[in-house]
């Protein structure tokens, strides 16, 4: 049996830029990725992690064809990416976009269709289809310039997945959007893997990353310092969590008592677990929306 | 849900010119995008400034110019040196500022990412900029030349009615009539009118190229305008210095200087070519063999500054 063609494959990718003028350093080069090598199998969900100015976009970027490498290559689905034809299986939304001020939703929706080659009927009800599914139908008609952050997101990944692309490259694709947008981007996000596209995205909000990814790597100083599947590089190997539901007090006894006659256990914590901010601010907001609409329907009576 | 699933099926990249070099329907959809966008930049309020000066130009009455025999030819002279002095002006300065900021505006604004990372050929984006901006001045153009023609038509025609009359009251022989009311024609709206506003368009045309080029390599869309207003003054004195120098030196001018001399030529326009312009304004008459090589020239100044543009661009960095 052949071996799958990876989604994405970067082997030692090393870019280097000038330094900008003006500064002491002047004319010396700079290097933004240092010998990055990472593969991506077709269905996976891979994110970069790292702090501002790690090599993150520049890796990003070295993928699209956007900057040519220093030395190193990458490929997509088996083709150069400085190829034009590679882009064919791409979808890219880049952190902070913004579109054509002067067109609508709609409008941007479809330059990007042609621009993919998509034309008449199949182009009109794959534009209906990607406004359903990032919920701007009713923005359908109105200019980009009346959208907000949220809503610039949202019509970004719409045209970033039009013409159906097997890879879906996110940069920063929750920045600066509200935890309940963020959370619908989350969830598209995994319902595109279960559709198997493959997802390379980079952020440097860790949780959503851990929420979203099955494979990890950590860039720091433009090199890859740690990668491979999340739940290896998460796991606490010499530590074991049990969750219990309405436990009595007398049973944690118990076990506490079990644990400290064991020679090589040790206890370390017995608490009760933590929801995190984001899931306590989802929850009140669902039941604000709930209670709203009850209130609307009982006036409406 | 809708689909959302891989792309099996290949779609289509379009009708392929040079042997798949670019796609013609690619450079269609950006070069239609590109002339919405500056529609939708209300550009074409120059032409209400157009109009007016049309206007004031028609029913501005020059007395001082009734001094020779052929009054009425000269007063639609002015309003054609006044109209398409002014065609001139606008198509050239909006194919050189809109040019210099489109490219610019699509990278502070990020769109060109989400352009480039399709499956488009730079050469694509770069065309159908050019192609859209064309598109834009062939238009004004159209219009502006459209509402020269009407007032135009309208003077001449009133025109030699009154001069018909004159003639007829002064018992001017039938012959010298007719050639007076021919003589007035030939200042009207005629094809070779039109060939003078072709070559405005073919000016506009190159210093758009010029423009793309420019905007390539430079880092401000400040400098890319202001040199390509140089240039466009340069190419109306190229021909010239060219000539001076080469008769100065005489014998003394060797092969190679003469090459690089044509290689300037080559690379800086020569506007001197396109004053087809005033002799249309004059009511002279153009050949189609000079349009013929007009048009020939236009497309390679222009082609060989989108070309040099491909190349500056093709290996730019984002």
């Amino acid at each position: 049996m052949t071996e799958p063609i990876p989604a994405v494959q970067i082997k030692h990718l090393t870019k280097e830029f000038k330094a900008p003028s003006g500064k002491a350093n002047q004319g010396t080069q700079i290097r933004a990725v240092d010998d990055v090598s990472l593969s991506i199998m077709p269905g996976e969900v891979y994110g970069l992690i790292g702090p501002n100015g790690s090599g993150k976009s520049t890796t990003m970027k070295a993928l699209l064809g956007l900057i040519a490498p220093t030395s190193g290559s990458c490929y997509v689905f088996g083709k150069n990416s400085l190829k034009t034809d590679s882009r064919q299986d791409i979808g890219f939304l880049p952190e902070n976009p913004y579109f054509y001020k002067h067109l609508s939703g709609e409008e941007t929706l479809r330059f990007y269709a042609k621009l993919c080659g998509m034309r008449g009927k199949q182009m009109h009800s794959r534009v209906d289809e990607m406004l359903e599914l990032v919920s701007l139908n009713d923005a359908r008609k109105r200019r980009i310039a009346g959208y907000s952050k949220g809503m610039l997101q949202r019509i970004g990944l719409a045209q970033a997945l039009i013409h159906q692309p097997r890879l879906l490259i996110l940069d920063e694709p929750t920045a600066g959007v509200d935890p309940l947008g963020s959370r619908d981007i989350r969830d598209l996000i995994i319902q595109l893997k279960e559709r198997g596209v493959t997802v390379f995205l980079c952020s440097h909000l860790l949780e959503q990353v851990q929420e979203v990814c099955d494979h990890v790597g950590i860039i720091f100083n433009g090199k890859i310092v740690r990668e491979g599947k999340l739940e290896d590089l998460i796991a606490i190997e010499d530590q074991t969590e049990i969750v219990l539901k309405n436990a009595h007090a007398d049973e944690l006894d118990q076990m506490r008592q079990l644990i400290d006659s064991s020679s090589e256990s040790e206890l370390i914590r017995i608490g009760k677990p933590k929801t995190t901010l984001e899931r306590l601010f989802l929850n009140e907001a669902k039941k604000s929306a709930a209670k709203q609409q009850t209130t609307g329907e009982t006036h409406a009576k | 849900m809708p689909s959302n699933g891989p792309n099996e099926s290949n779609y289509s990249s379009g009708l392929g010119g040079l042997s798949g070099l670019f796609s013609l329907r690619r450079i269609g959809v950006i070069a239609a995008h590109t002339f919405t966008q500056l529609m939708r930049m209300k550009v074409f309020y120059f032409l209400v400034v157009f109009a007016v000066l049309m206007l004031f130009a028609s029913f501005f009455d020059m007395p001082w110019s009734r001094t020779a025999e052929d009054t009425a030819e000269q007063e639609l002279i002015i309003l054609k040196s006044t109209a398409m002095g002014a065609m001139t002006m606008f198509s050239t300065l909006f194919a050189i500022a809109a040019t210099a900021l489109l490219i610019p505006k699509d990278l502070e604004d990020r769109t060109l990412y989400t352009i480039l990372s399709k499956p488009v050929p730079r050469l694509d984006y770069l065309l159908g900029k050019l192609t859209g901006v064309l598109m834009l001045v062939a238009a004004s153009l159209l219009l502006m030349d459209g509402l020269l023609s009407f007032i135009l038509e309208v003077r001449t025609h009133g025109l030699i009615t009154q001069e018909i009359a004159q003639g007829e009251a002064q018992q001017w022989p039938q012959s010298y009539i007719d050639f007076r009311v021919s003589a007035i024609a030939q200042q009207g709206v005629t094809w070779h009118l039109q060939a003078g506003i072709a070559a405005i368009f073919f000016k506009a045309m190159i210093m758009a190229a010029m423009a793309l080029l420019i905007s390539t390599f430079s880092s401000s869309t400040l400098f890319t305008i202001v040199i390509a207003v140089v240039i466009y003054f340069m190419g109306h004195f190229t021909s010239d210095a060219r000539s001076y120098w080469l008769d100065n030196q005489q014998q003394s001018v060797s092969f190679a200087a003469k090459t690089m001399s044509q290689l300037g030529a080559l690379i800086l326009p020569d506007f001197q070519l396109y004053n087809i312009i005033d002799a249309t304004i004059e009511g002279k008459k153009v050949s189609l063999a000079i349009i013929g090589r007009l048009t020939i020239l236009t497309f390679l100044y222009s082609g060989i500054y989108s070309v040099l543009a491909w190349f500056t661009f093709r290996k730019k960095e984002f």
